[in-house]
């Protein structure tokens, strides 16, 4: 008999937490927001990749409003500069709609976390592009994933055309906007003020920065901002 | 064993005991006595425990229908608010109660109003609240009231100060809440509390009001499972919103962002277009739990006197057009800036064109990619898509002033001289799960949606949505002929507690008892108030 009073307790308290539960669940999905997009035609199989994953990675977008959407499997098209999501409820490859989006992010195959923000590029060919944000902050070092499309040797690939990456690199505040940089050691040293200059070939001797790939140059860049050296821009 | 057992049981007994003790939310209005026409201004206090966001004040007669009603947003466990009555409603004991969708209990305050064309009833008997069981707040003895004098002429600045002591601004919760307001002698309403019936809903309101219903197989009378529902509220960027219905056919749509009264076009179909369906909208239109037991008052020539004058006070205000409260500005909401159906790819203005009488017409000759027929009278609309360089086989979704319209009939005969604009998405559009073959969205000249005919799974209606803040207006009058007829002298429903709080006020035109009330809340959940009492003479 005690037995099966406790059972019936332990019964009515796992009721009762799994109902308060389901309640907070049935807020969250009305407050869900809709995603908004057109369908993805895929590209022309010429050389290279357009995208920026081979894969559809696990990410989460943001509205405008601040609202977001998680466990989303996104696709970055650099080519075209749109984010695809694929939509398992109708099996569709969805592109987002650019302007209902803030920003984007996903988990890439090496488990590193990409972020991506939705912003005015007033320079040639503006609009709005997706920038990848390598570091944010007052000043931020952003990053176009882009790649174009060129002709190439038919031996190369047979269409004669392949995408062929030209990512550019950018220094960015809200006050002064874009300012191009490239992926160097004396891009970056121009930065500074001669004075300056000195101070900064110390830090990345003392911390033997290479700028052989995107990474040692961020590291570098983050070295700078730690150090509080005030950048030219 | 068996003691174990029963402390236990005890135990968990007293735990669902106190669950049951909930707290109660407090509600004040600015008078007990109201002319049809006026304002009723509302504070509420939120228990703290709380979980809605939302709630919902409602004016119910003595039959428990709901006259008026407002929501409001609950924001540090408090809201305000004002319920319009109207002019046309009879003289007689009126109640005014606090509902969440979450909280069973309600409170309930009683409350007369008087019809300012037939006045109080010419028999001196009238009905009255019997409830016994009033909510009592406790009197703040330690709180000072200084410089209100006894008596003030007509028109005449008023300053005092409340003075709090530190101890007792430590126990406050919250912001607290003052008022003058004129008052009968002799009648004084009592607040109450009731609980409802088991309530059907399980949603708390977060961030908006929720509009939520089931849609039925009109066959069969049986909830309709895996139907689609369509929430569309015509604006200048119109919004939409969807739900597929379960096996309870039940949906929800949460009106988030929206302020005052607001169009809605609700309708349901089923996606095989196999079935006809009805829907049905939980709607409240009377709140019978919240009446209590009624018992015969007579009408005191006191009572009799007074509503006359403020009858004639609010027919003044009327006939002059005096606004006693001001609406602040509606928080702004940013929007993608596009429809729900994507930036169009193309925007065609019939006005620019000749005039043309029907849809047919207008496709031919306008609408680029768009082919409309209608063979054996049935029309049939279809999109060019330009990646398949084809017509997309299925029907495009098409709107008017925002509303999807499946039915083509309905836009058959619309001539160029009603149209305004069409906007045309050539590409196949997602929102959310559901994807559309193109879309034809129709804007007319005249917005009023009177095309889309109402039936069992298309309904029309209006939706009180959260009500804007109000603040009240200083004296009425321009020039010093003009009547100052404002009968609330001061409403500050949210003052932050301080040692010393110095308010002042003008008295207006009208002569009478005033009361200056403050109200609050202890960290404890318990109420307080003060009062001071004063003529105009």
């Amino acid at each position: 008999m005690a037995n099966r009073i406790l059972c019936f307790i332990t019964f009515f308290v796992l009721f009762a937490a799994n109902s308060l539960t389901a309640q907070q669940e049935l807020s969250k999905n009305l407050n869900a927001k809709k995603i908004k997009g057109t369908n993805f035609i895929s590209y022309p199989p010429y050389s290279g990749t357009p995208y920026l994953s081979e894969k559809f990675l696990p990410g989460e977008i943001e509205f405008t409003d601040g609202s977001k959407v998680k466990d989303l499997g996104l696709r970055y098209s650099s080519y075209r500069d749109e984010i695809i999501y694929y939509n398992t409820y109708l099996s569709a490859q969805i592109i987002i709609d650019k302007m209902s989006l803030k920003g984007f992010s996903f988990t890439d195959e090496k488990g590193d976390k990409r972020n991506f923000r939705r912003q005015k590029y007033d320079g040639y060919t503006n609009g709005e592009r997706y920038f990848e944000v390598l570091n944010d902050g007052e000043i931020s070092l952003l990053v176009y994933r882009k790649v174009d499309l060129e002709t190439c040797e038919t031996s190369y690939s047979k269409l004669g055309l392949a995408f062929k990456q030209s990512y550019i690199y950018y220094m960015y505040s809200a006050d002064k906007g874009y300012s191009p940089l490239k992926l160097n050691r004396n891009s970056l040293l121009s930065k500074f003020d001669k004075p300056n200059q000195k101070l900064v070939k110390k830090i990345f001797r003392k911390n033997k920065v290479a700028f052989t790939d995107e990474s040692g140059f961020v590291l570098a860049w983050n070295l700078l901002k730690e150090s509080g050296i005030s950048i030219n821009f | 064993m068996k003691r174990r057992i029963i402390i236990l049981l005890l135990f968990f007994a007293v735990l669902l005991s106190t669950a049951q003790e909930r707290a109660h939310f407090s509600l004040f209005t600015d008078r007990d006595l109201y002319i049809s026409g006026e304002n009723i201004l509302v504070k509420v206090f939120a228990p703290t425990d709380e979980q809605s966001g939302i709630v919902n004040i409602d004016l119910i007669n003595t039959r428990g229908k709901i006259i008026a009603g407002i929501s409001k947003k609950i924001i540090d466990h408090q809201a305000d608010g004002f319920i319009d009555l109207p002019d046309s409603i009879s003289s007689g004991c009126y109640l005014i109660c606090t509902s969440t969708k979450s909280n069973p209990d309600l409170t309930v305050k009683e409350l007369y109003i008087c019809n300012q064309f037939s006045g109080l009833p010419e028999s001196d008997i009238g009905l009255r609240s019997a409830e016994t069981n009033l909510f009592i707040e406790k009197s703040a003895n330690s709180v000072q009231i200084d410089g209100l004098n006894e008596a003030y002429k007509t028109r005449e600045k008023a300053n005092f100060t409340f003075h709090l002591p530190s101890e007792f601004i430590a126990q406050i919760s919250g912001n607290l809440f003052v008022s003058v307001a004129g008052f009968v002698p002799g009648f004084s309403s009592g607040t109450f509390f009731r609980r409802m019936n088991p309530m059907k809903s399980r949603i708390v309101e977060k961030e908006g009001v929720i509009l939520e219903g089931s849609i039925k197989d009109v066959k069969t009378g049986k909830p309709f499972k895996n139907g689609i529902v369509f929430l569309s509220i015509p604006d200048s960027i119109p919004r939409f919103n969807y739900c597929i219905t379960g096996e309870d056919g039940n949906f929800n749509f949460q009106l988030d962002n929206y302020y005052g009264k607001i169009p809605v076009v609700v309708q349901g179909f089923d996606r095989e277009e196999k079935r006809l369906l009805k829907i049905v909208l939980n709607r409240r239109d009377s709140l019978k739990s919240a009446l209590p037991a009624f018992k015969t008052w007579t009408i005191s020539p006191e009572f009799r006197r007074s509503a006359k004058d403020n009858s004639d006070a609010e027919i003044f205000c009327k006939v002059f057009n005096y606004q006693e409260l001001t609406i602040a500005p509606i928080p702004l909401y940013k929007t993608d800036g596009y429809p729900f159906y994507g930036a169009p790819s193309e925007v065609i203005d019939p006005q620019l064109f000749v005039d043309l009488p029907n849809f047919t017409e207008i496709a031919r000759e306008l609408l680029q990619g768009i082919k409309f027929r209608a063979y054996n009278r049935i029309p049939s609309l279809h999109v060019f898509n330009p990646a398949i360089f084809n017509y997309f086989p299925d029907q495009p979704l098409v709107l008017i002033d925002g509303i999807p319209v499946r039915d083509l009939r309905v836009i058959k005969d619309m001539g160029s001289k009603e149209i305004d604009r069409i906007e045309i998405c050539h590409n196949k559009r997602f929102y959310g799960n559901l994807n559309f073959s193109g879309v034809v969205a129709i804007y007319t000249l005249k917005p009023d949606y009177a095309r889309i005919a109402e039936s069992d799974d298309l309904i029309k209606l209006n939706i009180n949505t959260i009500q804007p803040d109000v603040t009240l207006n200083g004296p009425f009058r321009q020039r010093l002929n003009e009547m100052d007829l404002r009968k609330v002298l001061l409403w500050m429903p949210s003052l932050k507690p301080g040692q010393t709080i110095r308010l002042d006020f003008e008295t207006s035109d009208i002569r009478g008892f005033y009361r200056l009330n403050l109200h609050g809340k202890t960290k404890d959940g318990s109420d307080f108030y003060k009062e001071q009492i004063f003529e105009v003479k």
